[in-house]
């Protein structure tokens, strides 16, 4: 199966990155979902995707405002006009040799750098190595909706791994958030709430 | 500090004062203009007699209005949509050579647009840029490249045109009589009239590919119709003087047509009567009308220039009509036509776009060893200075 590009790189840093992705490429990536960024035939950045963004400009604005806007008129604005949906990521480990790690890259993607989408077998992957490392780097980040981003992640995860048979690997990661967040019950509350909404949680 | 606002405070205090000793006498100007346009809105024949023994006697330089056989009071109403058509529009933009830049070119970028209408795929968009140096930089002025800018946007739409069936709208931005300005050198003369002939045979294809051509001005300064009024305002015993005399100048034909048309109606068919008339012979005539593509109680008024193919055959003029106030509504309550707006921002140079072009030709350059200057003094002090602002 051929990887499934979502856009190119527009800047980054160690901690995160933001690609603008074209709005027919805009059917694959989604919230929560994991994305690597290949560097050299050993060295590939993964992250996950936490905010989704599409940007407007004065001429969009004024169409808006009309009563009925056409068909092909709305297909030039999202197919043809510069105005990228932008896609911020959050660095969640990298892959070298061979190797996966939880751990933050040595140096970023550089501009224009291709970004896919991960599939389910390297989701299962990155997921699986090591313990949870990567749930640092959510818990980290202040600025994001933390909650919905886990349980987002966790049911795309969740699914690539009931599907290669291993269907416990869900409550392992929960454990695994309890146990981080035990002195923070605020955030331990928000992710469990959030969680609760998802499969299997939520029979 | 760059401006004395004290200074220019008091001047503005005396343009208001100005502007309010001119509304009273606008308003009688206006009331006479009306008078006259009524007066003579069915007098098409005497009207062109009087215009034409004016240009034969005494102004062979006389830009204004000729009518044709509509009634210069009324508006034409709206037709209906046609179910299909492609619609083309261009724009370009360019950049203008600078000594005081490390490398010395220009160029002249043309975008264009093509829409099906009432399609719901998304226009295909084509862009032309093209790279001048060297020998075809001397001489170069402003006016030229200008020149080079208009003439590349129509050669464009023309190339595109004849690709299509027929029935094809082709729109540009602007008045369709090329333009070099008043003044201008030797050269820029001899490229003008090199321009005019190209732009001819260019306007001959989109007539043989049976596409329509219109140029749109929003906004018009043009006042044709106001001249005409003015040379028939004027007696046999006056008409010596009709250079001079400009008794509505004031006054735009905007102003004329603003509350006489209502919205999606056009004016009256007119013909250019200007120096250039003789070029622009035949099938090739320019016309023009007024359109009010505002909506009901928010009058807007655009011209729209028109060669003779288009006026001669009803159904294009009817198509084009009606396509270009369904475009302007596209944009809502800020009327334009979609598709040149689109072709502007296609075509539009940005300055970082500029300097990425110059980058990449000092690039060019150094990898293959030549000398490079770096910017003049003064450029440099300027770019120092916008980067403190």
């Amino acid at each position: 199966m051929a990887a499934i590009e979502i856009g190119r790189l527009l800047r980054a840093s160690n901690t995160g990155f933001v690609a603008g992705c074209r709005v027919a490429q805009l059917g694959s990536p989604e919230f929560g979902a994991l994305v690597r960024v290949p560097l050299g035939p050993a060295y590939q950045i993964y992250g996950l995707i936490y905010d989704i963004r599409i940007e407007d400009d004065g001429l969009v604005r004024q169409l808006a405002t009309v009563e009925t806007v056409d068909a092909g008129t709305i297909a030039d604005n999202r197919e043809n006009r510069t105005t990228p949906i932008e896609i911020s990521v959050l660095v969640a480990g990298y892959r070298q040799d061979g190797q996966l790690l939880h751990l933050l890259p040595p140096r970023p993607p550089l501009s224009l750098d291709l970004i896919y989408l991960c599939e389910p077998e390297e989701v299962r992957r990155f997921t699986a190595a090591g313990w949870f490392g990567y749930f640092r780097h959510v818990l980290r980040s202040v600025d994001l909706p933390v909650g919905e981003l886990l349980a987002a992640h966790l049911q795309q995860a969740q699914q690539a791994h009931a599907a290669a048979g291993n269907p416990g690997w869900i409550e392992a990661a929960a454990q695994e958030l309890i146990v981080l967040l035990r002195d923070d019950y605020q955030t331990l509350m928000a992710v469990l709430g959030a969680l609760g909404d998802i499969a299997p949680f939520n029979r | 500090m760059s401006i004395d606002f004290q200074q220019v405070r008091r001047q503005i205090i005396e343009l208001g004062e100005a502007a309010e000793r001119s509304v009273a006498n606008n308003r009688r100007l206006l009331e006479e203009a009306q008078y006259l346009l009524h007066e003579h809105a069915r007098d098409y024949d005497a009207v062109r007699r009087k215009i034409e023994r004016v240009v034969q006697a005494y102004d062979r330089n006389l830009r204004c209005a000729l009518p044709l056989d509509e009634a210069l009071d009324q508006g034409y109403p709206l037709p209906p949509l046609p179910g299909q058509v492609a619609i083309l529009a261009a724009d370009g933009s360019q950049i203008a050579p600078s000594r005081h830049e490390s490398f010395e070119y220009a160029l002249v970028n043309v975008g264009a647009i093509h829409m099906e209408l009432g399609a719901a795929q998304a226009p295909v968009l084509q862009v032309e840029s093209r790279l001048l140096y060297e020998a075809q930089i001397e001489d170069l002025t402003d006016a030229t490249l200008a020149l080079l800018r208009d003439l590349g946007e129509r050669r464009l739409l023309a190339d595109l045109a004849t690709e299509l069936p027929p029935g094809a709208i082709t729109l540009t931005d602007g008045q369709m009589e090329l333009w070099l300005g008043e003044a201008g050198s030797r050269d820029e003369h001899s490229l003008f009239q090199e321009s005019l002939l190209e732009y001819k045979l260019v306007l001959q294809q989109l007539r043989a590919a049976q596409a329509s051509a219109a140029g749109y001005v929003d906004r018009p300064a043009g006042r044709g119709v106001m001249r005409m009024l003015e040379v028939l305002r004027m007696t046999e015993q006056e008409l010596p003087e009709v250079r001079r005399s400009k008794p509505f100048r004031p006054l735009r034909d905007l102003h004329l047509f603003r509350g006489l048309l209502r919205p999606g109606e056009r004016s009256a068919l007119f013909e250019i009567q200007s120096p250039s008339s003789s070029f622009y012979a035949d099938d090739l005539a320019l016309h023009f009308f007024y359109l009010n593509v505002g909506l009901e109680g928010r009058d807007s008024l655009a011209r729209v220039e028109v060669p003779r193919w288009v006026v001669d055959t009803p159904a294009m003029l009817d198509d084009l009509h009606a396509v270009l106030v369904q475009q302007c509504r596209v944009m809502g309550g800020r009327p334009y036509p979609y598709l040149l707006h689109r072709a502007h921002e296609i075509a539009l140079v940005t300055l970082q776009e500029k300097e990425e072009i110059t980058q990449m030709v000092l690039r060019e350059l150094r990898g293959r060893g030549l000398e490079v200057f770096e910017k003049s003094n003064k450029q440099l002090a300027k770019d120092l200075e916008s980067g403190r602002r």
